[in-house]
């Protein structure tokens, strides 16, 4: 093999390296298990970058690699004076920016503003929405529910242990959120969402989860020493279920023992009073 | 300009020569980058085998926790690794180093334009970097809130005691201050010191890169060092300009503020460190290719559209920030727009090889690769800039990859591109090119498995700046592609040690190269070594285009300098 060759054939190897990780997902790895009803329109979005990734890369590596063997510098070989500034040129370069505009930037963001407007920015209302508060402070979550008379910041509502959320499945649940100290970030990859939680702000977002189990809630904004381990755990269950947990946490809502969550002297801990009127939509 | 004699300190510490400048940026950012380099390794084996002792440096850098490293001082390695990087390694290669020795040569300039503050500014940056440095040895360690340091937590009530973030901030306002000097430097003699002859349309695209770059620093970096005042006001006089919530003790901070003052600066920075790059790479792309850049006009264009639109689109690091609705959907317009001036740019990469003899010489090799990591770096980009599949990669491993492969991967290849390129003419001496090439494919097979595998982990689901990822169940599959992008990572760093040695070795006794060893037709081939002080003897007059290469009119060679008539 030629001096010339070498480099072509490493390049091909690696190439083939990655279309061997292309098996799975162009990345190698899965999506987690989706447990939401809209988490597929995220999915959706994300495959239809991968093609156009696996398309326009593609093209470039293959130029590179078919440029490294047709055009490699030898004896007899000469390159041709070209400035690229001819007509045919432009044009090409205008037709290469409408078709990246039309089939990336226009598309991905038909799919975006319409997965917003008609879900995810789309705050459901009604009776059988349920509705909770969310304030986490350094390390943990503190959850609250409206308690029988369906509003916030009154004597009856209910505070979940902490970091720990109970919904019922197939049911919408809409979140408001404040953070008590830094800015934390809600994050629950089975349902492919992720909303800042910023301190002196509220921020709004909202799920359905299709399927019951325990789940992973993970803090993704990097918040202390304390980051790595601020899970919580998202608790899917029947409606029964659920209703059932939620009676027994009002039986205990007014409990003088009531325990509230402290991380310590140096950060102090949130007051027991901490939920707010629930925010009509801006 | 005559002869004139110089004493050891004007000549080597406190030299007003840009080429001497430019070697002090050299070895201070090296150096730098050397110091990231071994905080990312640092990171890497804690996220692989957490709560182990470091092998090594362990017990060197952490004797008292007998060399393992804890939840804070990962924090603090996270946080330095992400601001040494960025601005004491590759600013300093890019807008220093190679701003510094290319523009006046390449224009045809005797110096920069103001070349006593140019000093001035390379010793501010030098101050900043020990006072950066100073902060590991504070009372509390060095600011640990990551590279961005997000109030509240780089603020008092975000529970990090010390004197870390202040010295962040004060730190980071020095290198700010030494940036916008050199920028106003840059513009200033790009406008008023080309040689007869070169036009605007006549200069290399490095220095149009440049001087572009120049430009955003000299309106940006003032924005994120007013915003850096405020935070380190909030940190040492108890202001809470950007403290809310149950831990503020006044009413009116807003930690929203600084994030939208951070990002419309430090979105324009990310194209700060790559328009000199796309710059560079276009101009070794041709040379090396022995072809004229591809359609040169419409790279400068695209560039300058690029440079405008950086300064829009800071909203796309804020999609899940809280921010509203209507703006996030300005926002993700105005960033999918940056796709058209991109696509454009590879194309004329591409067509610069086409039909090209292509050269490949360690440069060449380093430039070609920018073109492949900066194609992965660039179409990644598409998935953060979406506001829904941002819902799920925003602060994922992901976007961990996404940067690296803009920043770390095209801004570090088309550095070491520069430091092969120009290493002949800024020491007379030509470094080994087998080991040039070994250095490469290492670095770069090297550098893909961590990155590509990195976007693998984060589309999994993995979040960063995680101390110990295996706390979460969701990550305890993605562990072992943890471990082995660790591996990887410590093969790219240990491959660095081939680049030092090269370097170093041909500093001490490589051998002597010649005037123009890549047969390049810009200006600063077109002298000796040692270049003079005052550089040219005679004026230089420019007569052609930066990329005469293989023009039929040339006879006898394939290429002219931009000092020939070829009619």
């Amino acid at each position: 093999m030629s001096r010339g060759l070498k480099i072509p054939g490493i390049l091909f190897l690696l190439l083939a390296g990655f279309s061997v990780h292309a098996h799975a997902s162009i990345w190698g790895m899965p999506f987690p298990e989706d447990i939401s009803t809209n988490g597929h329109l995220i999915d959706d979005v994300i495959r239809y970058i991968d093609k156009v990734l696996v398309i326009f890369f593609g093209a470039v590596a293959a130029a590179i690699i078919y440029f490294i063997i047709r055009y490699r510098s030898r004896p007899g070989h000469q390159a041709v004076y070209e400035t690229g500034n001819k007509k045919v040129y432009v044009i090409a370069t205008i037709l290469l920016g409408m078709t990246v505009f039309f089939s990336i930037d226009a598309v991905i963001e038909h799919m975006s503003f319409r997965d917003l407007n008609g879900v995810f920015w789309n705050f459901p209302q009604g009776k059988n929405v349920l509705k909770i508060e969310v304030m986490p402070q350094q390390f943990a979550w503190n959850i609250r529910y409206a308690g029988t008379d369906g509003e916030f910041a009154t004597q009856d509502d209910i505070v979940a242990p902490l970091s720990q959320m109970h919904v019922p499945v197939d049911t919408p649940v809409l979140l408001q959120l404040s953070a008590f100290d830094v800015v934390h970030a809600f994050y629950v990859p089975y349902l492919r969402i992720k909303q800042d939680v910023v301190p002196g702000m509220i921020t709004t977002f909202w799920f359905q989860a299709k399927k019951t189990g325990k789940f992973e809630i993970a803090c993704s904004a990097l918040c202390g020493n304390g980051h790595y381990k601020m899970r919580g755990d998202l608790i899917v269950e029947s409606k029964e279920d659920f209703q059932k947990w939620l009676d027994a946490q009002a039986a205990q809502a007014s409990s003088p023992d009531d325990v509230w969550a402290d991380s310590g002297p140096s950060t102090g801990g949130v007051p027991k009073d901490w939920g707010w009127k629930w925010q009509a939509r801006i | 300009m005559p002869e004139h004699r110089q004493s050891f300190i004007t000549k080597y510490i406190f030299s007003t020569d840009h080429k001497r400048i430019a070697q002090q940026y050299l070895f201070f950012g090296i150096f730098f980058l050397l110091w990231g380099g071994l905080q990312a390794m640092l990171l890497r084996w804690q996220i692989a085998y957490p709560e182990t002792e470091v092998p090594i440096v362990g017990k060197l850098l952490f004797p008292e926790n007998n060399g393992i490293l804890t939840p804070d001082t990962y924090n603090q390695v996270l946080t330095m690794h992400g601001t040494v990087m960025i601005f004491w390694a590759v600013t300093p290669l890019l807008t220093g180093a190679f701003a510094n020795f290319v523009v006046p040569l390449q224009i045809g300039a005797a110096d920069m334009a103001f070349p006593v503050l140019n000093m001035i500014s390379f010793w501010t940056f030098f101050f900043s970097g020990v006072v950066l440095l100073l902060s590991h040895y504070g009372p509390g360690g060095s600011a640990a809130a990551g590279w961005t340091s997000y109030p509240p937590l780089s603020t008092p009530v975000g529970g990090i005691p010390g004197w870390g973030q202040a010295l962040w901030c004060l730190s980071l306002v020095l290198m700010g201050t030494a940036v916008i000097m050199g920028a106003i430097n840059y513009i200033t003699t790009v406008i008023r010191l080309r040689a007869p002859g070169m036009t605007y349309m006549r200069m290399p695209l490095t220095v149009w890169g440049i001087w572009l770059s120049s430009i955003l620093n000299a309106i940006f970096v003032p924005i994120i060092a007013a915003g850096l005042i405020f935070l380190l006001l909030d940190n040492v006089l108890g202001t809470q300009f950007f403290v809310a919530g149950g831990k503020a003790t006044v009413k009116g901070g807003d930690p929203l503020l600084y994030q939208h003052v951070f990002w419309l600066f430090g979105h324009p920075e990310v194209y700060i460190l790559i328009l000199p790059v796309w710059g560079l790479v276009s101009d070794l792309l041709s040379t090396f290719s022995r072809k004229p850049a591809f359609g040169y006009r419409v790279t400068v264009l695209c560039m300058g559209v690029i440079t405008v639109l950086s300064a829009l689109v800071w909203g796309h690091h804020m999609y899940v920030a809280g921010m509203s609705p209507l703006l996030g959907k300005s926002f993700m317009f105005l960033t999918l727009l940056i796709s058209l001036p991109t696509s454009i740019f590879f194309l004329n990469w591409l067509g610069t090889m086409w039909k090209g003899s292509l050269r490949f010489d360690a440069p060449m090799l380093f430039a070609m690769s920018v073109v492949f990591v900066f194609g992965l770096g660039g179409l990644t980009g598409l998935y953060m800039g979406v506001i829904t599949s941002d819902m799920y990669l925003h602060d994922s491993m992901f976007l961990v990859g996404h940067f690296h492969y803009t920043l770390a991967a095209s801004v570090l290849m088309g550095s070491f591109a520069g430091m092969y390129y120009w290493f002949p003419k800024m020491f007379g001496r030509q470094m080994d090119p087998f080991w040039g090439k070994a250095h490469f494919w290492i670095t770069f097979l090297a550098l893909n498995y961590v990155f590509f595998n990195m976007l693998g982990v984060g589309y999994a689901g993995q979040h960063r700046r995680l101390f110990d990822p295996g706390a979460y169940d969701f990550i305890k599959p993605l562990m072992p592609m943890n471990r082995q992008i660790s591996t990887a990572a410590f093969i790219l760093g240990a491959a660095q040690g081939i680049f030092i040695l090269n370097f170093v070795i041909a500093l001490l006794r490589g051998p002597k190269a010649a005037r123009n060893p890549w047969e390049s037709a810009t200006l600063e081939w077109t002298v000796d070594y040692p270049i003079p002080h005052g550089n040219f003897a005679a004026q230089p007059v420019v007569k052609c285009g930066p990329h005469e290469y293989s023009n039929p009119k040339i006879k006898g060679k394939d290429w002219a300098s931009q000092t020939e008539d070829i009619g």
